[in-house]
């Protein structure tokens, strides 16, 4: 993990207020895995003061980039959207700990709600390149904040769409298709990120149907390493360490996950 | 070369500036991203009798200019600090001044004895002015005969210099200072933050689980930097500077306000590297300067 000083190759609008940019970066794309994070500093003027944390979305090793993917829906990203090319940013990473792989043959299920569906996309990406079968599904508000077919293709062989307002793919929640997923010829293993009452519900369904689930998890963060112990998530009480300590009893979503296996976070409200 | 050495309360600094508690945790997080030797020290995040779980979440938020936040507290507790975070700690080449608190005044007076038996450590800082923890924290600080307590009974129980961490959230800081001294505070440390809060104008509900929070970074320097020249004008201990330190120039306003040493805080989150580069930029501006010892500007303000 280093602070690394990264070159703005591209940064366009790839649905409605979603951008993808892609950052020179060939210390962080040699290292980063599926899961892992950025910290970018978007602004060296103290407005915003803090980075914006970013999943990776995709790396090329050879040509020494990666991507991120973000909606524009906070004073950091806002101020990131109009970054153009040829920007210089310092760009701390790879952070965080990323996707545990599937036994070996499983049929793996990504689930990406909104601005959680970057991660999945590289992580399906590693997982078909190295032949494990990938049915992706995507939920969105509306066809507007749909990622385009040829953002989310190299990511699985079966990709399913579900919008709020049916305007793409099926009509209602991306948990209705994770349910018939699970219903038929049920995955190994589930992957999810996305608003917090999704995973809970993608958690939820996982456990009933015994298919082990990672979630990659969110919170306002700071400083991204560890040190601000601002990104806290409770965890169940069995997972929490020490018996008698009440000091594991958040982890750390930046350096403890952001991917934590489902059954280790109490997600109750 | 400025000479930058400060002797601060008995305890050698090769120069004024460390990393404020909470922001630099116990240390391991920021040793690929920063070099320890090139710093006057660190003080850890606050270490408590008992583990303590902290705040539920969201315990942070951006405001104008800084941020809120309320941790809560979140540590290992005494003991695991003496046998885990201490041996790394004690391996690093920069003085380690440990920050305590408790729930009361023997809780005080009982990490600062444990702490006894740790020879490496530089100072205690005295934490009696959190803002974010129900019982405790703040209230001590906010009295004057409760901080002198507090202060009275770590000196008891410790040979090490106390440094007493003070809140800002008080009518007059320079009384609390006054308290403290007369206890036998070696040193004071100001300002913790700013009690703030903010709302989500959709929910009608505070951002922050805890309700409010601790405003500190840019935001708060102005402040902090009055109250430090105030501070320094009631009493003859060194003072440490704290509050939205983020560059040299900070650093030395700091200074000639009258702190002999100085904390960088959120500045930490914002760049890993923040301490050494204030450290840089102080060495710059007394080289270019012409100033010899840095020591020289403290307290340096003409009114």
């Amino acid at each position: 993990m280093i602070d690394e000083q990264v070159e703005v190759l591209a940064n366009d609008e790839v649905a409605e207020e979603f951008y993808m940019a892609r950052l020179q970066a060939p210390y962080i794309a040699a290292r980063a895995k599926p899961g892992q994070f950025v910290n970018i500093q978007v602004s060296t003027g103290g407005a915003p003061l803090l980075r914006i944390p970013l999943s990776v979305c995709a790396i090329d090793l050879d040509a020494g980039w990666i991507e991120v993917l973000y909606e524009n829906l906070g004073p950091k990203s806002e101020v990131l959207s109009r970054i153009g090319r040829g920007v210089s940013m310092a760009c701390l990473g790879p952070l965080g700990n990323g996707f545990a792989p599937p036994p070996a043959g499983a049929r793996t299920c990504l689930v990406g709600g909104g601005i959680g569906v970057p991660p999945m996309l590289y992580w399906g990406s590693v997982l078909q390149r190295q032949n494990y079968p990938v049915t992706l599904l995507v939920g969105a508000r509306n066809k507007g904040k749909h990622l385009p077919d040829e953002l989310l293709a190299p990511a699985a062989s079966v990709v399913r769409r579900a919008s709020d307002d049916g305007s793409l793919g099926q009509a209602g929640l991306v948990t209705d298709l994770l349910q018939e997923e699970l219903a038929g010829d049920a995955p190994h293993a589930v992957y999810c990120c996305g608003p917090h009452g999704m995973m809970r519900a993608v958690a939820a369904l996982c456990r009933e149907s015994a298919v082990p689930c990672q979630v990659s998890l969110e919170e306002y963060m700071a400083c991204g390493i560890g040190i601000c112990v601002g990104c806290a998530v409770e965890l169940q009480p069995d997972e929490q360490g020490a018996a008698g300590s009440d000091y594991t009893r958040y982890g750390r979503i930046c350096v403890d996950g952001p991917v934590f296996d489902a059954r280790r976070v109490k997600w109750e409200d | 070369m400025a000479d930058l050495k400060v002797d601060f309360a008995g305890v050698p600094l090769q120069n004024p500036v460390l990393l404020a508690s909470g922001t630099c945790n116990y240390g391991q997080e920021l040793l690929p991203l920063t070099d320890f030797s090139r710093l006057g020290g660190l003080v850890t995040k606050t270490i408590t009798p008992e583990p303590r779980g902290g705040n539920p979440p969201q315990r942070i938020i951006e405001t104008a200019g800084g941020m809120l936040n309320a941790i809560g507290l979140q540590n290992p507790g005494l003991e695991d600090f003496v046998g885990e975070k201490w041996a790394f700690l004690a391996g690093l080449q920069t003085q380690v001044v440990v920050n305590i608190a408790g729930f009361s005044v023997d809780e005080f007076a009982l990490t600062a004895a444990r702490l006894e038996e740790l020879p490496g450590i530089a100072a205690l800082e005295v934490n009696i002015s959190c803002p974010n923890v129900e019982a405790g924290g703040d209230n001590f600080a906010t009295r004057p005969e409760t901080a002198a307590a507090v202060i009275a009974a770590v000196k008891r129980n410790s040979r090490r210099p106390i440094i007493a961490k003070l809140t800002p959230n008080v009518t007059d800081i320079t009384e609390i200072a006054r308290a403290v001294v007369d206890a036998g505070a070696d040193a004071v440390s100001l300002i913790n933050t700013l009690v703030g809060m903010a709302i989500d104008v959709n929910s009608q509900r505070p951002i922050l689980g805890n309700i409010t929070g601790g405003l500190s970074g840019p935001a708060v320097k102005p402040v902090a930097l009055a109250m430090v020249w105030k501070v320094a004008q009631a009493v003859s201990v060194p003072i440490m500077g704290i509050g939205g330190i983020a560059t040299a120039r900070d650093a030395l306003e700091f200074i000639i306000a009258g702190a002999s040493a100085v904390q960088v805080g959120t500045a930490n989150f914002v760049n890993p590297n923040a301490g050494v580069e204030v450290v840089d930029g102080i060495q710059a501006h007394c080289d270019e300067h012409g100033i010899d010892q840095l020591a020289s500007l403290v307290g340096s303000l003409q009114t």
